[in-house]
């Protein structure tokens, strides 16, 4: 080991910085035990870890149209394509009732948060398995892979959402002063929501891979039970309490309503909230229940 | 003196998948699944499963500033110590108290991204091991003249040769300064002018009260480094004692038998 041996006479300039004393605590800092099962994801723990957060985000933003013509413009063309095609089909076959609004309008304000949100849940969906080198190798709080999947469709919804206001400057759909209270409040259900549904379905996908094949069939047909395409004015009356434990009717709904001024549909709004909620609960413990395992079985 | 690590009856096993019966179709796979918390309320289930033990029993102390090496053959368990050390995974029996941060470089290069340049991917990297932004632009330019690619800063890393790749990765974890650094036989890529300065700087941390633990096969290396070693068999911790003396032990134990 003669190269070892000279390790020692390295002079110490070219070892760089000069390391801080250790200064190791009095008390342990982490006692590491066999699983406590039931116990909320620790978030104060993701907040302290909220830069890797911020760091993944823009990480797959900037990777996402590495290598494309368009770039972010993508963000604004698919959705706008989507309406331009579903509101010439649609448009003068059905001829919806939408209240007043323009179709096309209408029909954009519905799919911009669905965009996000189907897009949000699949992408957190895969965050764990696509980064399985980092979950087993490395140690941060699991929850900030799907989080981080879930910021990256919210910019695409922030991005998104000028087109919209750019599309209610041209029909002359002024926004009403009151929406600008409930919009955001609309808009967080509809991310906790997304994050709940997201990491739940990232910690099944660790164990069962059918989770990549059955969720985009799964959101396909929740887009249609959705007032997405129609105004939930077209359910059936004595079906409407159904229609609105889909938290989506009630999030989507009071999306519009918000933005174009329409009345405010509060009992599907509470109905919305209180699904996610549940969820956002459920998911907690759950979430925490599995982490324990993605690094042995990922 | 207050300990840096002190392991305590460390055990980690894995429940093996029982063998299907032959002819088994979907349907008693799913019949199955549904019984399974009522055998597991009978403690049928555990019994059932066989156990494959990663670590058994381990238990020791480490002190503040000690090159601990760890020592044994290919899944003795050295990983899986370095791994419940990390917080990767889990211990299924026992305890572990942790003095400190804890920054471990199981793998080169993890959460490097090749189409991210040199420069995003130390920003990253360090945020990932646990640096905030503000220590990683303060100590930016020290990682990468000791990775001595400065030139390369903004290239994709994917057009990095594997040395350069390496030397970046290492001198990534190495400025996180963590009091406890786990290494797993990391520092057995790069040629000899780097891994020279890698041991140096593996002495420095140490010298400052950081502890670090050095998972190698390079017997020389970590005789070398380290004045203590363990020496894992099977998930046992079999010896802990001074280098020289553990090393001869395990160079005896890996010795093919005498005809």
């Amino acid at each position: 080991m003669r190269v070892n041996e000279e390790a020692g006479r390295i002079p110490h300039e070219q070892l760089g910085v000069a390391l801080a004393a250790s200064r190791p605590p009095a008390e342990p800092s982490v006692r590491i035990r066999p699983n406590k099962p039931w116990a909320p994801v620790d978030l104060g723990e993701v907040w302290e870890h909220r830069q890797l957060l911020l760091l993944l985000v823009l990480r797959d933003l900037k990777l996402r149209y590495h290598q494309t013509l368009l770039g972010a413009t993508w963000v604004v063309l698919q959705p706008l394509m989507m309406t331009l095609v579903l509101a010439a089909f649609l448009g003068l076959m059905a001829r919806p009732q939408t209240d007043g609004i323009p179709y096309p309008l209408f029909l954009y304000a519905g799919l911009l948060p669905w965009t996000f949100f189907s897009n949000a849940v699949l992408g957190a969906s895969y965050s764990l398995v696509t980064n399985a080198d980092l979950v087993s190798k490395i140690y941060f709080p699991r929850l900030i892979l799907p989080a981080a999947a879930v910021g990256v469709r919210l910019a695409d919804f922030v991005i998104a959402f000028v087109a919209l206001l750019a599309m209610m400057l041209y029909y002359g759909v002024r926004p009403p002063a009151a929406g600008a209270l409930l919009w955001p409040l609309v808009v967080l259900n509809l991310v906790l929501l997304a994050a709940a549904l997201g990491a739940l379905f990232a910690s099944l996908h660790i164990r069962y891979r059918d989770v990549g094949t059955v969720l985009p069939v799964l959101l396909q047909l929740w887009m249609f039970a959705s007032p997405i395409l129609y105004p939930s004015g077209l359910v059936p009356e004595k079906w409407r309490w159904a229609y609105y434990l889909n938290p989506l009717a009630g999030g989507v709904e009071n999306f519009r309503a918000a933005l174009f001024g329409l009345p405010i549909n509060r009992g599907a709004l509470l109905a919305s909230a209180g699904v996610t909620a549940a969820l956002v609960i459920y998911t907690s413990f759950s979430f925490r229940r599995m982490e324990d395992e993605f690094a042995d079985s990922i | 003196m207050r300990p840096s690590v002190s392991v305590r009856e460390l055990s980690k096993w894995y429940g093996l998948a029982r063998p299907r019966p032959a002819g088994a179709s979907i349907l008693d796979a799913f019949g199955s699944a549904l019984s399974a918390p009522v055998r597991r309320m009978r403690g049928e289930a555990r019994a059932g499963r066989g156990r494959l033990w990663a670590l058994r029993g381990v238990s020791f102390e480490v002190e503040p500033g000690e090159v601990v090496g760890v020592v044994g053959r290919n899944g003795a368990g050295k990983s899986t110590l370095l791994k419940i050390l990390s917080r990767i995974t889990r211990p299924s029996a026992g305890e572990v108290d942790v003095y400190g941060r804890v920054g471990s470089l199981l793998q080169v290069g993890t959460g490097f991204h090749p189409d991210l340049t040199g420069r995003e991917n130390v920003y990253l990297n360090g945020t990932i091991l646990g640096m905030h932004y503000a220590e990683i632009r303060r100590k930016f330019d020290e990682i990468v003249a000791f990775a001595e690619v400065e030139q390369f800063l903004d290239m994709p890393v994917k057009q990095y040769s594997s040395g350069m790749h390496v030397r970046l990765a290492f001198s990534v974890a190495a400025h996180v300064e963590p009091d406890i650094l786990l290494l797993d036989e990391v520092t057995a890529v790069g040629d000899a002018a780097f891994q020279r300065k890698c041991f140096a700087k593996m002495r420095e941390i140490s010298r400052k009260g950081h502890t670090v633990f050095f998972v190698s096969h390079n017997l020389g290396t970590v005789g070398d480094l380290c004045r203590r070693v363990l020496f894992i068999e099977s998930g046992r911790l079999v010896e802990d004692g001074p280098a020289q003396a553990v090393l001869a032990r395990y160079a005896e134990h890996m010795a093919p038998p005498a005809a």
